[in-house]
């Protein structure tokens, strides 16, 4: 399988403070991958650099090859690309926020179809179709003409992630989607999740249910303080893990409550 | 003191004599002002210090020196000068100049208020941060600020009758030239803080249908 | 630049005026704010509804408009007040509704769970009221009430247009005889510019202190 995401040897510091430290992992076409770790960990920060919401300092991310957020010129500096670039290559990502972020003057058609009519240059009608298409594929296909303030909280997120997948992301990125939710409403965003896992959709996925990663996901990856400290198949990960700090982290986890 | 009610029915239409140049020069000072803020706003949020320093410096002016002051300065000012404007004009500068600073600030607290994850979820579409202030933040900062602006709609309506002392003949100073000229003073006022009443009741409840038809549900 | 120099001392003699007007008025009219606004939480619905009546015409009504009907109307009733005191009543009266609105807001905007936090722990009302309602509320009511404390100084130069001899009167009839209005009206400006800047400051440094307290 060709490798849709490279992250190479990724550093992020907040002034002094480090809070990733040279992360080096890939992410093949059709992969499913699971970052866990506690709260302060890096794992938020790690998905958010992918699409360049973060900046960082040293490494490197590729995007299916092509450099993300920064080049290399001639004398071999470091350069940002131009805010039109960086834009177009977030537009082959499609993110999740926890919080959901639906623009809360449109409609749940408007908030899908904004993306490929205002980047894309989808037709209106196209992009209409398209983005009814998208929201009956999360179930939603009465809720249309709803505004964000009308739906619950897990049919705002099935809302977000469809029109994530209207732009037709090469990969997609999910920060702590179900952590807003109020516990009934956790299975029906996950529900949508696991159809895109075995859908084949690439999929970073930040996530504390770890009952979902053992099932779905092809690969876990635990991180703590800023570091990758143990990956591998989810369910052999959970059930044998090899560091101190996972064994800890686990042992919390099972006992009801998190660090 | 014996109030004559009866008066009213002939103080109005006396009155009424000022009333399209009152409504002309707040509906244009509204239109003005709130348009002016928008470069204004824009100044104060630049990322040059020297621009949005500028700016502020001008704010501050204009809002911390009284209305009247500002007339006189543009009325009596621009006479010396030698480009004499008129009562109207002048007026309407001085309300633009003032009312156009606290436009600006207002639309600054309503794009402040947007949350800063608005314009992450455009970007993260893709949408360069330009284009997502634009076709994100805009619109909902637009629907924040419809109270505060009807607010100072309303007290740009009351301060047109200032004008009255750079001989505009709007409402108020048709008033006093009637309590000039009568001994129903009391009448006259109370007949003129009803037409005041009147305006600004009607301009606070278009701009509540305003904010109603585009809330957000 | 000479006209201006000869101005200064009526130009000085007007400001004190202003400083005197606007001072009586600000203290008036926070008097009065905080006795509305204790009416409209707390009064009766018949208060209740008077001091909604008084904000409503307030909130309409220009005080230049206030202002005329006094001065025109009050002979006529047979009442006679000081020309000073009569400005003062009517501006503290007029801005007494914004200051209402101020300590009205801050006070609701301290959430009902303090007031049920502060039951639970078991204090009283007059307590809840001081060390826990006041003292967030003042935080609160700090920028706007300076906000309207500078409205207040601002709408004083009105009384000008009733013949009260303040600043702006004397810039007025400065302007008339010297036909200088640029530096005169300049200077009026810069009269009410510093109160007003002063008063924005002190407002800025109240609230460090007071929130470096918490």
């Amino acid at each position: 399988m060709p490798t849709e995401i490279e992250i190479r040897s990724l550093s992020k510091w907040y002034g002094k403070q480090q809070v990733l430290k040279g992360i080096t992992t890939d992410v093949n076409r059709g992969e499913a991958l699971v970052v866990i770790g506690p709260s302060g960990s890096g794992k938020t920060t790690l998905l958010r650099c992918i699409n360049l919401l973060e900046e960082f300092q040293e490494g490197e991310i590729r995007i299916a090859g092509e450099p993300m957020g920064y080049s290399v010129d001639a004398g071999g500096k470091r350069v940002r690309r131009s805010e039109a670039e960086i834009a177009r290559m977030r537009a082959k990502l499609g993110m999740v926020f926890q919080s959901f972020n639906l623009f809360p003057h449109m409609s749940a058609l408007k908030n899908v179809a904004l993306g490929p009519v205002r980047v894309l240059g989808t037709p209106r009608k196209e992009a209409a179709e398209q983005a009814r298409a998208m929201l009956a594929r999360v179930g939603l296909a009465d809720k249309a003409d709803a505004t964000p303030a009308q739906l619950s909280g897990g049919q705002q997120q099935r809302v977000a992630i469809a029109r994530a997948l209207a732009m037709k992301p090469k990969a997609m990125l999910f920060d702590e989607v179900t952590s807003a939710l109020d516990p009934e409403l956790v299975a029906e965003v996950l529900d949508v999740m696991r159809q895109l896992v075995q859908e084949g959709m690439t999929m970073v996925i930040v996530t504390h249910e770890m009952a979902f990663a053992q099932a779905f996901a092809h690969r876990a990856l635990f991180m703590a303080e800023g570091e990758i400290v143990e990956q591998g198949e989810p369910t052999r990960l959970f059930s044998d893990p090899q560091s101190p700090r996972l064994q800890a982290f686990l042992k919390r986890f099972k006992e009801g409550y998190q660090l | 003191m014996a109030v004559d009610f009866t008066f009213l029915t002939r103080v109005a239409p006396a009155l009424a004599e000022g009333l399209t140049n009152t409504l002309t020069l707040a509906a244009a000072a509204i239109v003005l002002a709130a348009a002016w803020g928008v470069p204004v706003v824009m100044a104060l949020l630049s990322r040059y210090r020297t621009v949005s320093g500028l700016a502020q410096a001008y704010v501050e002016v204009v809002r911390n020196t009284p209305i009247l002051v500002l007339m006189f300065f543009i009325f009596f000012g621009s006479g010396f000068a030698g480009y004499p404007l008129s009562g109207f004009v002048a007026g309407l500068i001085a309300l633009v100049l003032q009312n156009g600073a606290y436009a600006a600030e207002i639309y600054r607290g309503g794009i402040r208020a947007v949350s800063q994850r608005m314009p992450e979820a455009g970007m993260a579409l893709g949408l360069t941060p330009r284009r997502s202030f634009g076709l994100i933040v805009l619109p909902i900062a637009l629907r924040n600020v419809i109270p505060p602006l009807s607010n100072q709609g309303v007290m740009v309506i009351k301060d047109t009758s200032i004008a009255a002392t750079i001989s505009v003949a709007e409402i108020t100073f048709k008033a006093r030239l009637l309590a000039d000229s009568t001994a129903a003073v009391f009448e006259i006022f109370f007949t003129l803080a009803l037409f005041y009443l009147a305006i600004t009741a009607i301009f606070s409840g278009a701009m509540r249908l305003l904010e109603w038809r585009v809330r957000i549900a | 630049m000479d006209v201006l120099f000869q101005a200064l001392p009526q130009l000085a003699k007007g400001t004190v005026t202003t400083l005197y007007l606007a001072a009586a008025s600000v203290v008036l009219s926070t008097v009065l704010g905080l006795v509305l606004a204790i009416l409209q939480l707390y009064g009766g619905i018949i208060l209740r509804a008077l001091v909604e009546i008084y904000l409503y015409i307030v909130r309409g009504v220009p005080l230049l408009v206030m202002l005329f009907t006094m001065y025109y109307a009050l002979p006529y009733a047979n009442i006679r007040i000081e020309p000073n005191s009569g400005g003062i009543v009517v501006i503290g009266a007029y801005f007494a509704a914004f200051m209402a609105e101020v300590f009205r807001g801050a006070v609701l905007s301290v959430p009902r769970g303090q007031w049920e936090a502060a039951r639970a722990v078991g204090l009283r009302t007059p307590r809840i009221l001081l060390d826990v309602v006041l003292a967030q509320a003042t935080r609160v009511a700090g920028p706007p009430y300076i906000n309207t404390c500078i409205m207040v100084v601002k709408g004083t130069s009105l009384v000008s247009i009733i013949g009260l001899m303040d600043v702006t009167y004397v810039g007025k009839q400065i302007v008339e005889r010297t036909l200088a209005p640029f530096e005169i009206f300049g200077a009026v400006a810069l009269v009410y510019f510093t109160l007003c800047f002063a008063l924005s400051r002190l407002g800025r440094y109240l609230e460090s202190r007071v929130n470096y307290a918490y």
